[in-house]
């Protein structure tokens, strides 16, 4: 027992210390991020701020880039490609375990492969045969893009999910004459709102956050996603801005993904669990 | 029948599997599938168009993964600068991948990537969840490590790269805490650039691999932990000789995740260095982006998307097999 209890103690102490280290960076990020711009010393940078300074920042930071312009389409973006991408792989799932399409489980590997792409393998064609259709520093370009790369993980977790639903429901709808779309809309999408929030709790995340697509098919600031632009503030182009600013800017624009997993963390592990991915 | 009735792990369930009432045969695939039923009949239950049902999913992936993909194979055999036509020059651009300096940094800082991504952040998250995962209070401790989750790579990139600047915070603060190296230049030479950033993402990426250590770790059935205990085992013997033969499925596929993560690195280096300088931190994923939109070399950076597919294909293809075989064993 006292061994044990030593070990524990050990464990302890050994948690804390690396997890102090961890934490420091955290601190240096969130307090320069705090302080006013002008109070900004690097060699003081680890004392914490004496004034607080954020919103200030925040409102520079909106003043020197285009954050406010692209956090509008970006989050156009985020919405709109996952709620696609989720319906059209629970489209997709829904007629290969519910319907049981002929063939289903090879069309199931057709859509699902598309994730073992790289997706540096898509930018070239993207790149040249978007300017040929104009969809080139276009929303919509954007948005067809993002819902593609998500379509694959979407249709494997709901095709899970609608696998393990009974099948009596189907024939009882069906025995009553539903059409095979309403029992989709009306049965099977509703009672599967665990696993679809949860799929485009991630998908969003991900759009959020990409950097490569939006660095390639757009150019304008009110076509082009946050990050893309954010990502010039190391670059010649926002050179010179102060360091609050651009820590500021990079923690408020990371806000959205962090408070929509925080709200919905435990929808989050049930959706998953529940799809049994 | 409520929803709870339906949603797996709750009730028992009629899978979609097997014959269902009326010795239904399976309708997908197969010979034998739908027997004993006419197309009438089959139709007559699941409806005559199922086929659009998928098509949406199937124009998606085949129009904007599928067909690019092979386009890229096309170009990697062509000569194009964006202007014209592409003009079909054979395997020049692989023969000058042979010949490529920058390509090599590029590889070998690709290959530093994945050491560093799988024995860092993973390593670390794996000790950190085993530390803590049956403590009282243990996501007290781990909260610390879950906090830089919160960033995209882009993110990161863009509050790192300031950090790790010459006159940054990072060399004052070494020097305020009277530690050797106050002036390193911590990005300014290679690898020295890839291996700060390659720590910047540990730091960032220790959290998700931790998490997901400890959700499997607190699914471990109990039972043979009891009776190893039971037989005098503890600390790392049972760690070793228990525990982790359990967590097997587990670590395969967070190493795979993190395997094939670190061979596309892009954003971080992209915003931290842009490569450089002088394309020392350049990994196949940010020398395929700089071939094509920096030189305008189409035919050759696709070239350098074929290659870093063909690797990470590989890759995944050697690892899995060797899990599987050891698996077998």
């Amino acid at each position: 027992m006292r061994a044990r209890d030593l070990s524990g103690a050990a464990r302890r102490t050994l948690l804390v210390v690396l997890g102090l280290v961890w934490l420091f960076p955290t601190y240096l990020i969130v307090a320069n991020a705090v302080r006013p711009a002008t109070d900004y010393d690097p060699s003081d940078a680890v004392k914490p701020p004496s004034k607080l300074g954020l919103f200030d920042n925040i409102g520079e930071a909106w003043d020197r880039t285009n954050v406010g312009d692209t956090l509008l389409s970006t989050g156009l973006y985020s919405i709109v490609a996952p709620a696609l991408a989720v319906l059209v792989g629970a489209l997709a799932g829904y007629a290969i375990v519910v319907l049981r399409l002929r063939h289903g489980f090879a069309w199931f590997v057709v859509i699902f492969a598309g994730t073992v792409v790289p997706f540096q393998m898509l930018l070239v064609p993207l790149f040249i045969g978007y300017s040929k259709v104009s969809l080139y520093d276009n929303r919509l370009g954007l948005i067809l893009v993002y819902t593609a790369i998500n379509v694959p993980l979407a249709a494997l977790v709901m095709r899970n999910f609608f696998g393990n639903m009974a099948v009596s429901i189907y024939e009882a709808a069906r025995m009553d004459g539903a059409s095979t779309f309403r029992i989709f809309w009306r049965i099977y999408l509703p009672l599967s709102s665990a696993a679809l929030a949860a799929v485009f709790i991630l998908e969003f995340t991900y759009v959020w956050n990409d950097l490569l697509f939006g660095l390639t098919l757009s150019q304008t600031e009110t076509v082009r996603p946050v990050w893309a632009e954010l990502s010039a503030l190391t670059t010649d182009v926002y050179a010179g801005t102060p360091v609050p600013i651009a820590l500021a800017a990079g923690l408020v624009v990371s806000l959205p993904t962090v408070v929509l997993f925080l709200v919905t963390q435990r929808l989050f592990t049930r959706g998953l669990t529940l799809a049994q991915f | 029948m409520t929803a709870n009735d339906v949603l797996p792990g709750r009730a028992p369930v009629i899978k979609g599997k097997g014959s269902g009432p009326g010795g239904r045969g399976r309708a997908r695939g197969g010979p034998g599938g739908g027997r004993g039923r006419g197309r009438a009949g089959r139709f007559a239950l699941f409806g005559r168009f199922r086929f659009l049902y998928v098509s949406p999913a199937l124009v998606f992936v085949a129009v904007l993964l599928y067909l690019p993909f092979l386009w890229t194979a096309y170009l990697s055999l062509t000569t194009y600068d964006g202007l014209g036509s592409p003009a079909f020059t054979g395997l020049d651009n692989y023969r000058r991948l042979l010949e490529d300096e920058a390509l090599l940094t590029s590889i070998r800082n690709t290959l530093l990537w994945v050491a560093g991504t799988t024995l860092l952040p993973v390593g670390l998250g794996l000790l950190v969840a085993v530390l803590s995962y049956d403590l009282k209070g243990g996501s007290w401790f781990r909260l610390p490590f879950l906090l830089p989750y919160a960033m995209s790579g882009a993110g990161l990139g863009l509050i790192w790269g300031f950090i790790l600047q010459p006159e940054g915070m990072a060399n004052q603060v070494l020097s305020f805490l009277g530690m050797p190296g106050g002036n390193t230049e911590f990005l300014q030479d290679g690898p020295r650039n890839t291996i700060a950033m390659i720590v910047v993402w540990a730091w960032q990426q220790l959290g998700v691999n931790m998490l997901l250590f400890v959700v499997g770790l607190q699914s471990i059935p109990k039972a043979p932990i009891e009776a190893a205990r039971l037989d005098g085992a503890s600390g790392w013997r049972m760690f070793r000789h228990v525990i982790w033969p359990l967590m097997r499925p587990l670590t395969t596929v967070v190493f795979g995740l993190a395997l094939v993560a670190s061979l596309k690195t892009f954003d971080i280096v992209w915003v931290m260095t842009q490569g450089g300088p002088g394309r020392t931190s350049e990994t196949l994923a940010v020398t395929m982006y700089r071939d094509v939109f920096v030189a305008d070399e189409y035919g050759y950076g696709s070239a350098v998307a074929v290659l870093l597919t063909t690797i990470t294909g590989l890759a995944s293809y050697i690892y899995l097999r060797r899990q599987a075989g050891r698996e077998g064993t």
